[in-house]
């Protein structure tokens, strides 16, 4: 059921959910990406995007359930390489989603970018598409470490696509880096860090080096030909990046995350932090709907198959229980900043968590991991650093006992208190 | 009384004891091929994995001899670790003889020599036998050798043979007939027969385990029970094959099971002297002594809802082991449990894989501890076998802890070594002698509690195996009592707690303290590891915390595997207890029981 929306006849309690589209293409596959990503030509994207139409349509008449009809206000193109896409191919989806699903007036549409795929021209083409933020795959400035890392951008061309897409006039450009290469030091890190800052972008990602089993880094490292780095390196990098960054000027949001000024703080990642409800189209993409989330067949021909066929590609899916999602709730909030606000938690769960976990909560409030303050349990710097331990830590028992209230209006309310 | 041979097998472990049994049974046509299993005595699980027997059995196995006689052959399967000796000694003291089984490659070893000598003590006609050879390895001459100038068994007496392959069995039974004596005794006499071991079986109760030494056993006849002084009616009685077969009589010499109507073998004491209550026998037999545990640890289910199913297990198991005894306990790290007395620490141990086994619980055991008798300053008196019940120190006149007589026997060269063991642990009045030239046997009085943790261990690596151990309870000796406590974080783990001599109290509270160190994960903060006496801080060590673990992508969508890491680790989490902040896992609970023997 095609519609023409405006914010005027949307329902007040329909949340503004986020779209992902996932691009499985990239002109080479990276030793360290574990992602869904394969290198295909120009015929097999071509193939791709009219299978991604296809998937769009099928949810032409989207509800969620318990939600009802539901509006998007955040499109976001990641992968594998989304640049690699012609300009003719981002505007035959973008064009397939305004005709096909609810967007608000102003959603805004995020792009994954390869620097050795920003030009002028395409700049221009992204621009004119309606792209608001351009994220850039930079990863180091360093030759030596993008070559370790399998890139197929020099130094060089990292700094000038970052400058052309500063002045190409987006709403915001962020730069990802990668960090803790097996043989990186403080001073290499440094570099890179400072090089970013100068070039002045709006947000940048700092994403720790993890190596997956299936790939190449992972073989390597069961060889034995590859080593991680040490948890106290790790932990002396991380630590480091977070300085650095917030001394420049752009002070952490989450974990990897950092904005030089609040507006520039990714409005899609987010909603995945929030349990705002998403829905992910292409291979691998997953969706959520605040209480269920299901994933799409990872593998491209699979996917099409099932699109081919008539049927939306979902792989599998679960039911979040009530005791999953204030887990999920407990892990993600102490990944950020904010923290996590006890109040909410315990309206949405009927648990108090600190009534629960008094003697964890005072051991690391006393070892500086966490702050506890207006009803906020928030990370330190420190307890960044070990977030997944911190999150595992509490004890939820006894939770789930009574029916998880309504999602709804509490994710509204947290969707406007967005910055 | 003539065709009657009562004996047992007795072996170094993994010589081949269970195989050989097996293939007597089968060779004697005791079970059908299709009924057939592997170490078919031994019931247990437990009993099988472990390739040690626990429990007493014993068959009843017809053989028609070359004489042409058809003989009933007793076979009596005994445990054989020093834990059950008092088993040990009770099944040997209803056989005539014993065959002495070797390995063809293996040699003489440690457990051959203190089985060999336990049997000579009950004055046991022993048959030596080479098994298993069929190995390329086999060499038969060296251990034929072995036989004469070790163990100074007549080397031309020796049976060879292969239970595996069944070559040699048929010469294996003969010897049985020709040189084990029959048994003697008068049928005329006052019935006298020794309970050797008993089962519990859900339907009928309590089945006893008899080797009748002098008149008879009837059915329906009145029995009285010389020790406990209880009376019985025999409801069914006969002798064992695989399975029961009822008769009429059990004759004397003859080995067989009695129905009594027993309801618990908590009525009942193994070795006891069954009689007739009309006629009853003037003197009971000899060697008669209660089982007595001697060894004390608290259990506790690792989630407390499992708590009554520990309440049933233990009652269960307690069905068929009056040696078990228990009673509840509580701990404020651990929550309820009960807290156990057990013969030695491998009695200990196979009731917690039967209990977890057998049971599906998880459990947590608190370190074994010897009974203590304080006298206080009052002039009272209190036995004592749990930490957290010591009177106040300054409350106490003296203490006095368990001593006992070890037994050590040994290949010569290890003499040095093991002396320092003894020393090491405090034993007293150490003395050996020349058993056959190159081998001595080596006596101390040593404390109970020096040998409850981890000298078996450490006694098997001094001697390289070679070493093997018994003791015998003597006396109560004054000693300085301390007790340690473990503080994790600044809070006292009662579970950890535990009594030891002074001298021995930093020793152990380190060894406490570095197995901590390594089985406790680290956490987001420094954990102190401390052991105490009293206020005095006696060691510690420093658990150092995590300081990364932070996964650094949590986005296009995918929580759920990032949920489900972290629930794994929660997972992992519910095998542990929170003792004020910090997890202990159930590990750590037994790492700091294992030695630290070659580290």
């Amino acid at each position: 059921m095609p519609s023409l929306s405006t914010e005027a006849n949307r329902q007040s309690d329909v949340p503004l959910a986020g779209l992902y589209i996932h691009v499985p293409f990239c002109s080479a596959i990276c030793p360290y990406c574990d992602f869904a990503v394969l290198v295909g030509g120009h015929e097999q994207r071509r193939h791709f995007v009219d299978s991604l139409l296809l998937e769009i349509a099928l949810y032409a008449d989207l509800e969620l359930s318990g939600l009802g009809p539901v509006c998007f206000d955040t499109i976001y193109l990641g992968g594998g390489t989304p640049s690699m896409l012609t300009p003719d191919d981002l505007g035959r989806i973008f064009d397939a989603l305004r005709r096909t699903v609810d967007l608000t007036a102003d959603a805004k549409i995020s792009l994954e970018a390869n620097p050795e795929d920003v030009t002028s021209a395409s700049l221009q083409a992204w621009r004119r598409l309606g792209v608001a933020t351009l994220s850039l795959g930079v990863q180091s400035f360093d030759g030596d470490e993008l070559r370790v890392l399998g890139r197929r951008h020099s130094p060089e061309d990292a700094i000038r696509s970052i400058k052309q897409a500063v002045a190409a006039g987006f709403d915001s450009v962020s730069v990802d880096l990668i960090f803790g290469l097996p043989d990186q030091d403080t001073s290499t890190l440094r570099r890179n860090l400072e090089q970013a800052v100068a070039l002045a972008p709006d947000h940048i990602s700092s994403y720790e080096l993890e190596i997956h089993p299936r790939t190449t880094f992972g073989k390597q490292h069961a060889r034995g030909e590859l080593h991680e780095l040490p948890e106290g390196q790790q932990a002396e990098l991380f630590l480091l990046t977070h300085r650095v960054l917030a001394e420049a000027g752009y002070p952490a949001y989450e974990v990897s995350n950092f904005a030089r000024h609040p507006r520039y703080r990714s409005q899609h990642n987010q909603k995945y932090w929030r349990h705002v409800p998403y829905v992910g189209l292409g291979p691998s993409a997953h969706s959520f709907d605040g209480q269920q989330r299901w994933w799409n067949e990872r593998h491209l021909a699979k996917w099409q198959r099932q699109i081919e066929a008539g049927h939306r590609p979902v792989a599998g899916r679960e039911r979040l229980s009530t005791q999953d999602l204030a887990l999920e709730t407990l892990m993600l909030s102490l990944r950020t900043v904010a923290g996590l606000d006890l109040s909410s938690f315990e309206a949405r769960f009927d648990f108090d968590l600190v009534a629960h976990n008094r003697a964890l909560v005072e051991q690391l409030d006393r070892e500086g991991l966490l702050r506890l303050h207006d009803n906020l349990l928030a990370p330190t710097l420190e307890g960044f650093a070990v977030a997944d331990g911190l999150a595992a830590g509490f004890s939820l028992q006894g939770l789930g006992r009574q029916a998880v209230r309504s999602t709804s209006r509490s994710i509204d309310k947290r969707l406007d208190r967005q910055v | 009384m003539d065709t009657i041979r009562n004996f047992c097998i007795i072996a170094h472990i993994d010589h081949g004891k269970s195989t050989l049994a097996d293939r007597l049974i089968q060779r004697c046509g005791g079970v059908h091929d299709r009924d057939f299993r592997d170490q078919i005595l031994d019931s247990m699980d437990i009993e099988r994995e472990r390739g040690i027997t626990i429990k007493s059995n014993t068959i009843t196995l017809p053989y028609e001899a070359q004489d042409g006689k058809t003989y009933s052959l007793n076979l009596i399967d005994t445990p054989g670790h020093v834990d059950f000796s008092h088993e040990v000694r009770r099944s040997l003291m209803s056989c005539e003889g014993a065959l002495l089984l070797i390995d063809a490659s293996q040699g003489v070893e440690a457990q051959t020599m203190a089985n060999l000598y336990l049997a000579l003590e009950y004055d046991l006609e022993i048959i030596p036998v080479i098994n298993k050879i069929d190995l390329p390895s086999a060499d038969v001459e060296r251990v034929r050798e072995e036989i004469d100038s070790e163990l100074g068994l007549d080397p031309f007496e020796v049976v060879l043979c292969s239970a595996k392959t069944g070559v040699g069995i048929d010469d294996v039974l003969e010897a049985v007939v020709q040189k084990l004596p029959a048994p003697v005794g008068d049928p005329n006499a006052p019935t006298k027969a020794l309970l050797f071991d008993a089962q519990y079986d859900i339907y009928r109760g309590v089945v006893m385990l008899v080797r009748v030494r002098e008149g008879s056993l009837r059915k329906g006849q009145e029995l009285f029970m010389m020790h406990s002084k209880k009376r019985y009616t025999v409801e069914e009685l006969g002798h064992l094959l695989l399975e029961r077969v009822a008769g009429k009589e059990l004759g004397t010499g003859t080995v067989g099971y009695i129905i009594a109507g027993v309801k618990s073998v908590q009525d009942i004491a193994i070795g006891d002297t069954i009689t007739d209550f009309d006629q009853p026998a003037s003197e009971p037999l000899p060697g008669y002594k209660e089982a007595k545990p001697v060894v004390f640890s608290s259990m506790y289910p690792v989630s407390s809802d499992d708590y009554e199913d520990l309440v049933k297990g233990l009652d269960k198991l307690h069905l068929n082991d009056a040696s078990l005894t228990y009673e509840k306990d509580s701990s404020a790290a651990l929550g309820f449990g009960f807290r156990c007395g057990f013969l030695g620490l491998l009695h200990l141990e196979v009731v917690q894989e039967r209990l977890e086994r057998e049971h599906g619980l998880s459990l947590l055991l608190s370190a074994p501890s010897v009974r203590y008798e304080i006298v206080l300053k009052t002039g009272e008196e209190v036995a004592i076998d749990n930490p957290s019940l010591l009177p106040d120190p300054t409350e106490i006149e003296t203490s006095a802890e368990p001593y006992i007589k070890a037994a050590v026997m040994m290949p010569e060269r290890y003499i040095g070594t093991v002396m320092e063991l003894c020393r090491e642990r405090r034993g007293e009045n150490t003395a050996f002698t020349y058993l056959t030239p190159g081998r001595v046997e080596l006596t101390s009085e040593m404390p109970l509690a020096e040998v409850l943790f981890d000298f078996y261990d450490r006694l098997k690596t001094v001697t390289q195996g070679y070493g093997s151990f018994d003791y015998d309870m003597l006396d109560y000796r004054i000693t300085d009592l301390v007790k340690v406590d473990i503080l994790v974080n600044q809070e006292r783990v009662d579970a950890l707690s535990q009594l030891v001599h002074r001298d021995k109290a930093r020793a152990r509270a380190l060894h406490y303290c570095e197995r901590l160190e390594e089985t406790i994960p680290r956490q987001q903060f420094k954990i102190p590891i401390q052991g105490v006496i009293g206020g005095t801080v006696i060691a510690r060590t420093t658990i150092n915390a995590f300081r990364k673990d932070v996964t650094a992508k949590c986005y296009g969508g995918d929580i759920s595997r990032k949920r489900k890491l972290i629930e794994k680790q929660k997972e992992g989490k519910k095998r542990m207890k929170m003792v004020g902040s910090v997890e202990i896992p159930q590990e750590a609970f037994l790492a700091v029981l294992k030695s630290d023997a070659g580290k």
